[in-house]
């Protein structure tokens, strides 16, 4: 009788431990009670250095512990972040930012003109620098007192405000970028928030920064990344309350407005192509290349990929865009006869062509081309290798499938797919014939010029007549988030926290 | 064995399954309504008269994918199979009779492969020798041999320590002949036994691996990618999961039924209870007669 009274009680005490277990291991743990917080389920970057990281779209999260010199407004323009202003010369060839006084990392070094400067040095000459490509304008910094920072060009480029943003100028403290390794685990910036807690690869957790330039506006106290999950349990995961935020597969969109879920479709500049190697075989035949061409079914992509939330593209930018040049759209129309035609015009028999099509991961996308070739006589094996980023970026790839999210600056976005050493020009040093005077001029054109746009679609003309890209679709920034987070600023193709909300669960 | 077999109702009712599942691997993709690799704008269908069982997220027609994917998934696991048996069969009887080193050294390997978590280890092989069937499954073939390795020395070591084999070694009988003579015939039941188990193993495995996507390239179809796949688009087909799922579990559970039956009709227990069911089925008989 003893025995069992006791054994009642050391199992009413356990359950009472595994309780309050189970309430400090949960989606709160570590917040205090009050405490405004914010639990997103993301991909964790692999490198939280800007520098390292590049201009991909894990700037997004990065964002979160850095601050940049400049940001972009609802309608894509540049405007004051770090820097309240900046002004060009007389000849655009050297334009300088004016910072806002005060400043500091939240290592409580200043950010001053220095810090920018040492930046952007960095990203420049670092010897694993993926910004590097980006910054060819920049020829030197120098810091005029505490808050100038002048910039001299290697040509004139009205775009730097726009390129000196999210992807490029995420300002990291020079005190912590004297260890470039451990920067790249511990990241030290001047934005919204501050790290409090890393766990590589399970989360990473930030609490909000109150020496952040726009604090005052920042109105969550506590982030919680969190590794995603797989991207079908996601709508449950948020339905249950586990997140209140995550990127959504289009295939999911109906489950989770099912779900009673606040689906967001935030505008942006996403294009995805097929990435061509003209210096391999047998894409060295202008022919093939054409008959690739030929052989895409856009709207394919946009119903099976999509789900109807994006846009064919025949760009590298959606339809509708400053740069989207619609004297060029629909120049290589779907027609597989056609294709076909110009196979055996350049001596192959259908299945002759045997290619692999290399890719991070499996995709439907790389389904559709596997079938859309198959159709013209283009046998494609799909290759998963996840280590794809070393061979496509070294360009020892001959096919293989891209995703942009795009960039502020519409010249960089062109240069980094079109010029001799964009990044993802997988046929470097190829660039077609006359893009680089029509880039020149782009970038010579004011933002407020009236030539702007068409010197932009020009540029973009130009590039398509480059053989090393077929472009695809414009997939949609899709978001799914929990009814307690406000709205989210509809910032294209970013993701800010100004203003934004989120209620007590 | 294989009559006496079929008198139990289990192992009727594995055979029947077993032999449905290798006439869809061998007929199945003849069988296919359309073409299993060929899409079509009507993503994500409901059944209907064209397409019995819906359609995938490219268009393509699930019964048909299901039906050609029977044979990627049964020679896997025939491959699993196989190289077990091969690997861990001849090594686990010549242990007993190669000597201590022989011994010793096999001993130590089987440890080390039980030891190995096997999916991982077939996982690291198609990185480094290429993604494939063969490559994944002749390394999970290795990885379960143990199995047979032990059921087949353990079975081995009870008849080389018997007394009519001593005798026929005193005789001046050869090892050769010890085996075909004695041992084989006891060895055989349970390598029966762990072999209908393994192919259960292997369709386990195969799935797995395929459900991954590791081993087979798209477009080629297979239960456990077309599972992996219609896990994606639950909002749109919630059930669509449950068909090769149940392909699977049919598949495994008749070879588990089959291992049971096979182990029940071996050996003289088995014997005395068939000749029981027969004695019982005989005095029925005669009772329904009388």
């Amino acid at each position: 009788m003893k025995l069992a009274r006791r054994t009642r009680q050391l199992a009413a005490a356990a359950a009472a431990l595994l309780a309050l277990a189970t309430t400090g291991c949960g989606a709160d743990a570590g917040a205090a009670s009050g405490e405004s917080t914010l639990r997103w389920a993301v991909a964790l970057p692999a490198h939280w250095d800007p520098v390292v990281s590049g201009s991909g779209a894990q700037f997004r999260i990065l964002s979160l512990a850095y601050a940049s010199l400049t940001e972009i407004d609802e309608q894509g323009k540049a405007v004051p972040s770090l820097a309240r202003g900046w002004d060009y010369n007389s000849t655009g060839d050297q334009v300088t930012f004016h910072l806002r006084p005060g400043l500091k990392f939240t290592d409580g070094e200043p950010l001053d003109a220095r810090a920018v400067k040492l930046y952007l040095e960095r990203a420049k000459t670092q010897k694993n620098s993926a910004l590097f490509g980006d910054l060819t304008s920049i020829k030197e910094i120098t810091a005029d007192g505490d808050l100038d920072v002048v910039i001299n060009l290697t040509q004139v480029d009205y775009q730097i405000p726009l390129l000196l943003g999210e992807r490029v100028a995420q300002i990291t403290s020079p005190k912590a970028a004297q260890d470039p390794v451990k920067l790249d685990q511990n990241p030290v910036g001047a934005g919204p928030f501050v790290v409090t807690e890393f766990v590589p690869g399970s989360h990473v957790y930030f609490k909000k920064n109150a020496d952040y330039w726009d604090a005052a506006n920042i109105h969550i106290d506590r982030v919680e990344l969190h590794a995603a999950p797989d991207s079908a349990t996601i709508v449950s995961s948020l339905k249950t309350g586990v997140y209140d935020l995550a990127y959504l597969d289009a295939s999911q969109v109906k489950a989770a407005k099912a779900s009673g879920l606040d689906v967001v479709l935030q505008p942006g500049f996403n294009a995805s192509n097929i990435s061509i190697n003209v210096n391999k075989k047998p894409f060295d035949n202008p022919k093939v290349v054409d008959a690739v061409r030929y052989a895409v079914n856009r709207q394919e992509f946009v119903d099976k990929v999509t789900f109807g939330y994006g846009k064919a593209t025949d760009q590298p930018f959606p339809p509708g865009y400053l740069a989207y040049d619609e004297k060029s759209a629909g120049q290589f129309g779907y027609d597989p006869a056609k294709a076909r035609q110009l196979l055996a015009e350049a001596g192959y028999q259908p299945g002759q062509i045997k290619l692999d099509l290399v890719i991070p991961a499996q995709s439907t996308a790389a389904e559709i081309v596997q079938a859309q070739l198959d159709a013209i006589g283009i046998t494609v094996s799909i290759k998963v290798d996840p280590n794809w980023s070393t061979p496509f970026f070294a360009k020892d790839l001959t096919l293989s499938l891209y995703g942009t999210t795009g960039r502020e600056s519409p010249v960089q976005t062109l240069t980094a797919h079109f010029g001799p050493n964009g990044p993802l020009n997988l046929s470097t040093p190829y660039q077609p014939e006359g893009f680089e005077a029509a880039i020149a001029l782009a970038r010579q054109t004011p933002l407020d010029s009236p030539d702007y746009a068409a010197n932009l679609q020009a540029a973009t003309r130009a590039g398509l007549a480059s053989r090393a890209l077929v472009f695809t679709h414009a997939p949609t920034n899709i978001f799914v988030k929990s009814t307690r987070v406000s709205a989210l600023p509809a910032i294209p193709g970013q993701i800010h926290w100004t203003g934004v909300t989120v209620a007590a669960s | 064995m294989v009559r006496r077999l079929l008198a139990l109702t289990s192992g009727r009712i594995a055979a029947v399954i077993l032999a449905l599942i290798a006439l869809l691997a061998l007929l199945g993709p003849l069988l296919s309504p359309q073409d299993p690799l060929a899409g079509s704008a009507d993503i994500l269908a409901d059944p209907g008269p064209h397409h019995w069982l819906g359609t995938d997220y490219l268009g393509r027609d699930v019964l048909s994918r299901l039906l050609a994917g029977s044979r990627l998934s049964v020679l896997g696991a025939l491959q699993v199979t196989v190289m077990a048996l091969l690997v861990g069969v001849i090594p686990g009887i010549l242990s007993v009779y190669l000597g201590r080193a022989f011994e010793w050294v096999t001993l130590r390997l089987a440890d080390t492969l039980i030891a190995l978590p096997f999916l991982v280890f077939a996982v690291a092989v198609t990185a480094l020798l290429g993604n494939g069937i063969p490559q994944a499954m002749l390394t999970v073939g290795i990885m379960v041999s143990p199995l047979f390795f032990r059921v087949s020395r353990a079975a081995t070591l009870s008849v080389a320590r018997s007394q009519y084999v001593e005798a026929a070694i005193i005789a001046g009988a050869s090892v050769g002949w010890i085996v075909r003579r004695h041992v084989w015939t006891k060895v055989l039941p349970p390598i029966a036994i762990a072999l209908a188990h393994t192919a259960g193993v292997g369709f386990v495995v195969v799935s797995s691996l395929t459900f991954l996507g590791i081993g087979v390239r798209p477009p080629a179809p297979t239960w456990g990618g077309i599972l992996a796949s219609d896990l994606g688009f639950l909002s749109y087909r919630p059930w669509a999961p449950l068909l090769p799922t149940a392909l699977i579990m049919a598949t495994v559970w008749a070879c588990n039924l089959l291992a049971d039956a096979i182990r029940d009709v071996s050996g003289e227990a088995g014997r005395a209870l068939l000749d029981n069911r027969k004695l019982r089925g005989r005095l029925a008989v005669a009772g329904r007669g009388a």
